[in-house]
């Protein structure tokens, strides 16, 4: 029961959540599931590598990195621009909350949290990123390698 | 060969890839790649975050320039799709100038859209989803969803008030999210307000033009990539500045 609590829960939290801004970014078909697939793999990813990292950053990471593989390869699969499924598995991931205690510290006038707060915020919107722009490079580089051995 | 018609054809294609919320990289590649596929050998363009200019040599080398404003863009992916799949068949194809010209602009007329309800209900689901994965109850993710659905209301009618700015209108959003989360905790719905004002907040959340930034930059466009960061920066302020203003609000009522 813990075990459904903690890990299959929130991840079906964030692939109903995707579901919806295919809603809003009018995504048809099969691409919402693909949508919402990437948003609870993100999350997933993000709380696997709990285990074994006790600080955000490196979770952050790797789940960016794994939504960029995953929406880069349906993208080939479905030969669609790679952006649709980026955009929205990504948008879990984004500090929201973050934002919003940040705010939060700033009204109550404490101001050592809310600095701490905010630069966690740039952090993380950072290291999504990072992780995006590393993995779609090495894809990049991947595939003009695979091209160019092919002929 | 018609420069004219082929410039007025790369033009609206570029142009509508914009409105769906197209990197400039992309709608910069794919004009030139059409021009090309032409046979507009020398064809230039540029286009910025609200612009675009495409230029063009005709045969007797006179030059011909369009310049086109492209309007505040919403997100639609779908019709992204679309027009990349119109671009690529074009570049194989190149059928006759007026042919191309005619099909691009049914897909624009053609294009599918989501009933508003189904949108409405799209608000609904963000917000009621993302309230208990940041650590609310059942009854919080129902008054998460309502949030969402205010943020739909907001969006569709008070906005227009605030004129065509972008930050006025987020901050006019986040505003009455919150003061509806408010207003269903005092009512006694739901528990937590954090998490509620969170949830609901994730609509608004810049992250459309954060990947949107970071992916230019990547592609070497600074100037588009800069300015679609400092957009995501404005929005998250104004989704701060707006909650802000709720809460004190609240706390004085």
């Amino acid at each position: 029961m813990d075990f459904l609590l903690e890990w299959i829960l929130p991840c079906i939290y964030s692939f109903g959540a995707c579901i919806g801004f295919c809603l809003l970014f009018n995504i048809h078909g099969p691409g919402m599931l693909i949508c919402g697939g990437g948003g609870a793999l993100g999350w997933l990813v993000y709380l696997l590598t709990g285990l074994c990292s006790a600080t955000i950053f490196p979770r952050y990471l790797a789940a960016a990195v794994a939504i960029t593989l995953y929406s880069e390869w349906m993208a080939r699969i479905r030969r669609c621009p790679v952006t649709s499924y980026l955009i929205v598995a990504l948008l879990p991931l984004v500090p929201g909350g973050g934002i919003y205690y940040a705010m939060r510290y700033s009204l109550s006038g404490d101001n050592q949290q809310f600095l701490a707060t905010l630069l966690t915020v740039f952090g993380i919107a950072g290291t999504l990123a990072l992780g995006a722009l590393l993995a779609s490079s090495v894809v990049r580089l991947f595939i003009t390698f695979a091209h160019r051995t092919r002929k | 060969m018609d420069y004219h018609g082929l410039l007025n054809l790369s033009v609206e294609l570029g142009c509508q890839l914009m409105e769906s919320g197209a990197e400039i990289y992309r709608v910069e590649d794919s004009v030139l790649r059409l021009m090309r596929a032409y046979g507009a050998q020398d064809a230039q363009i540029f286009a910025i975050p609200g612009c675009i200019t495409v230029s063009v040599s005709a045969e007797n080398g006179e030059p011909v320039t369009r310049l086109c404003r492209v309007d505040a863009h919403n997100t639609d992916l779908d019709h992204l799709e679309l027009c990349n799949a119109l671009c690529r068949q074009l570049c194989e194809q190149t059928p006759p100038v007026e042919q191309a010209r005619r099909q691009l602009a049914d897909l624009r007329r053609r294009r599918p859209r989501f009933h508003p309800i189904a949108v409405m209900l799209g608000y609904f689901l963000i917000g009621a989803f993302f309230t208990p994965f940041f650590g609310g109850g059942l009854m919080d993710a129902l008054c998460g969803g309502l949030c969402g659905l205010a943020i739909y209301v907001a969006n569709r009618w008070l906005a227009p008030l605030a004129g065509p700015n972008m930050f006025f209108r987020t901050l006019l959003s986040a505003a009455v999210s919150s003061l509806a989360a408010q207003l269903l905790v005092y009512a006694g719905v739901g528990q937590h307000v954090d998490t509620i004002t969170i949830g609901a907040l994730m609509i608004l959340v810049p992250g459309v033009s954060l990947t949107t930034a970071m992916r230019e930059v990547m592609a070497g466009d600074l100037v588009s990539g800069v300015s679609h960061t400092a957009e995501s920066i404005l929005t998250a302020t104004a989704i701060a500045l707006g909650t802000g203003a709720a809460m004190f609000l609240g706390g004085l009522l």
